[in-house]
């Protein structure tokens, strides 16, 4: 015991001696990240944002770190925002609505710090007459088009399988992945009426799963409309979304052909089967949060930071589409994809960011 | 788990069985405090063992945990309102486990606690020192009645309460999830409820700006209250020593006239309201709002709470805060040193094991005591 204990002893001051030589901080901008529910690797919303700074990390050498939070309540989100402002991060990316009153509380307790919203604005989360919404000049918030993405995801699934069954999985019903549904169904719609495809979706298979992270339950609802016939199923739903592709990559190997749509990010890699060739992934509504966060560093970094602003990300400004290659959608199918996005930046065509009651949930 | 349930309290082993030898009662209290500490030490080794494997000094990890929780008044507070549902759910996991009783479903207890107490604050509107009071009883009330399902179906069918109480919990998980959106979802907040109105919050204002705009509130001295009288119901009363009877021998205690089956049922509600509270400390105090597609994971968190405080009330309230000052610590640390919140939840996944396997740490010291008695 007296030999194990000195021997520890022993261990834990080299390491003092050798760790202490590595802490000394770089100089320039220190960008911290709170995440929102679910991991870093989480395929899609905190890995896109934390992607995004680690890119700026490596070309403008600054510093970077990620916090995770004990849970998702405005006391979680504040005490983590507090720690890496008290650690002298001073510019601060926060991806995901849930940070709205959060931030709306700490741009203003935090003057000189700098603060980044994804996917909401800053507000006070109170009802009525008392709401407020405020971007002060430390504060950029950042919407995308999800609408546009789900749009062109759809035309372009519609285009390469020509005729069939599609279904949606999405995971909390709110507005970042309603739009992507709504614009999924136009998207399907305007394949049939202007490209002649015969695709239907039927209500029962749009289903919200209700979570981010149930990857089991993905798996279920997947499994559930493939026997349905569906063929291909359109998922923004995190983990939901993969335990869909799971099923759909089980289901391929044994000589089934079924697809999904992915989200987010390129989900191409994550489809891929065990031969390492072929993925199940047709193609991604991708939202570009990586690039988006990495410009917004790079503004600051420039002294452009477009504080007290609220950016929409869409076609017009490439921040949303599908990924550049497809390896399975075929080259007449992506040139028609071109023309629609290209339509879609010059204003013919107009996606709703809303249900006006003709589509489906 | 049966080692949990079966294993009752030293302290009390002792003094139930070997009433006249007091000194060596309090021999054994010290003792369990030994192996609680051991437990906490030998977690804090692992902890700058996986400090030092990914090549981060332990010793600068662990001071600015410390500092993270303790720095100043600001952060004391957040650590004490991080502590306060632990100290809930520790109580309720520890009141259970002496009756013999593994409370799992303190995370659905938690959640109807919540749930009732946010549906109160945003219907009625009352003045503060009568609406705190209500809603405080209300998130009991339903904490208990969520618990008497487990209770009656292990008390009357034998159905094992830890299968029950998880199914509960995810019902409970679900009813939050229609309740919450359906009747008091926020105007612009998706996922969340409105915001409860100021006079119904358990945070005041007198208590945040003494502790510099932190999230402390008044839910801390409604627990501290309950361990003075979860304590004095276990350790004085006739109710106390009747449940416990119940854990320590179910048909010991029915052969000495005593109703298991009453028991086990009003030791589940006691729990239960227990857990309940944790939900109003939580969602009306420590959170502004109650958000749905949540599992409180305080619920779970309580049973490690309740090992580590060695289920006696005084020993929750100690580990609750340690927990607290870990929880609320860590994210200090993660950004002075960078080492990954990933690791700062390994090193209290640690602590948790260490402390649920304390069994090893008592057979430890025996063997200790054993060889230095040879040695003389």
């Amino acid at each position: 015991m007296k030999r194990f204990t000195s021997l520890l002893l022993v261990v834990v001051l080299m390491a003092t001696v050798l760790a202490g030589c590595g802490t000394g901080a770089g100089k320039g901008l220190k960008v911290g990240m709170v995440t929102d529910a679910g991991t870093i690797d989480d395929k899609s919303f905190n890995q896109g944002t934390w992607e995004g700074i680690k890119k700026a990390e490596k070309d403008f050498k600054i510093e970077a770190n990620y916090l995770k939070p004990g849970g998702t309540t405005h006391a979680d989100y504040i005490k983590e925002i507090t720690n890496l402002y008290d650690a002298g991060y001073k510019f601060i990316v926060t991806p995901g609505f849930k940070f709205s009153t959060a931030i709306y509380e700490a741009q203003e307790k935090y003057k000189d710090a700098k603060f980044v919203i994804i996917d909401a604005a800053p507000n006070n989360g109170k009802e009525g007459n008392e709401f407020e919404e405020k971007v002060t000049s430390n504060t950029v918030a950042i919407y995308f088009a999800e609408h546009q993405a789900g749009f062109l995801a759809g035309v372009a699934a519609s285009l390469q399988l020509k005729e069939g069954e599609f279904g949606f999985i999405g995971g909390m019903e709110i507005p970042a992945v309603q739009k992507f549904n709504w614009g999924f169904q136009q998207g399907i719609k305007y394949a049939n009426d202007n490209f002649g495809t015969k695709i239907s979706i039927k209500p029962e298979n749009v289903i919200y799963e209700g979570s981010f992270d149930r990857i089991d339950a993905g798996q279920q609802l997947a499994a559930q409309m493939f026997d349905r016939g569906v063929k291909a199923i359109f998922c923004a739903a995190g983990g939901v979304g993969v335990g869909a592709i799971n099923e759909a990559k089980q289901r391929n190997e044994t000589g089934e052909k079924v697809w999904i749509i992915g989200v987010d990010v390129d989900q191409y890699h994550e489809g891929l089967l065990k031969d390492g060739k072929t993925s199940v992934i047709l193609t991604s509504a991708v939202k570009k949060i990586d690039t988006v966060t990495y410009t917004m560093i790079k503004e600051e970094l420039d002294g452009k930071f477009q504080g007290g602003k609220i950016l929409t990300f869409d076609v017009s400004n490439d921040g949303v589409g599908i990924p550049a290659t497809n390896p399975n959608l075929s080259d007449d199918v992506m040139k028609s994809v071109n023309d629609v996005t290209a339509k879609l930046k010059s204003g013919e065509i107009k996606v709703a960011d809303s249900n006006d009651g003709s589509l489906i949930k | 788990m049966s080692n949990l349930e079966n294993k009752p309290n030293n302290q009390e082993m002792e003094g139930l069985t070997e009433t006249g030898k007091i000194k060596k009662v309090r021999i054994k209290g010290n003792r369990n405090l030994v192996v609680s500490l051991l437990a906490i030490l030998f977690g804090l080794i692992a902890g700058a063992i996986y400090m030092l494997a990914i090549g981060k000094n332990p010793i600068t990890g662990y001071y600015f945990i410390l500092s993270g929780g303790l720095k100043n008044l600001e952060r004391i507070g957040n650590t004490l309102a991080t502590a306060t549902p632990l100290i809930f759910t520790g109580l309720s996991a520890a009141f259970a486990f002496r009756t013999g009783l593994f409370n799992i479903g303190a995370p659905g207890q938690m959640l109807m606690g919540g749930l009732c107490s946010t549906a109160l604050a945003l219907t009625l509107n009352l003045p503060q020192y009568l609406f705190l009071p209500v809603i405080l009883l209300g998130s009991m009330l339903s904490g208990a009645l969520w618990a008497i399902v487990p209770g009656f179906l292990k008390a009357k069918f034998n159905v094992h309460e830890v299968v029950s109480g998880i199914m509960l919990n995810w019902t409970a998980y679900w009813i939050v999830y229609y309740i919450i959106p359906t009747y008091f979802k926020a105007e612009y907040l998706e996922t969340e409820s409105a915001m409860i109105p100021a006079n119904a919050s358990l945070k005041v204002g007198w208590l945040s700006s003494l502790f510099q705009g932190s999230f402390i509130n008044l839910g801390l001295f409604v627990a501290i209250v309950a361990v003075v009288l979860i304590a004095f119901i276990l350790d004085k009363t006739v109710l106390g020593y009747e449940l416990k009877s119940v854990g320590y021998n179910r048909h010991a205690a029915e052969y000495a006239g005593i109703s298991v089956n009453k028991n086990i049922i009003l030791s589940m509600m006691i729990a239960g309201a227990l857990s309940g509270l944790a939900g109003a400390a939580f969602y009306v105090g420590y959170a502004s709002n109650m958000q749905i597609g949540v599992m409180p994971s305080q619920g779970f968190d309580g049973i490690a709470v309740s090992l580590l405080g060695n289920n006696t009330p005084y020993g929750v309230l100690g580990a609750a805060i340690f927990f607290g000052l870990l929880h609320s610590g860590k994210g200090f640390m993660n950004a002075m040193t960078k080492i990954p919140p990933e690791i700062a939840d390994t090193i209290i996944a640690t602590i948790i094991y260490f402390s649920a396997t304390s069994i090893f740490i008592e057979r430890m010291l025996d063997a200790l005591k054993r060889r230095k008695r040879g040695a003389k």
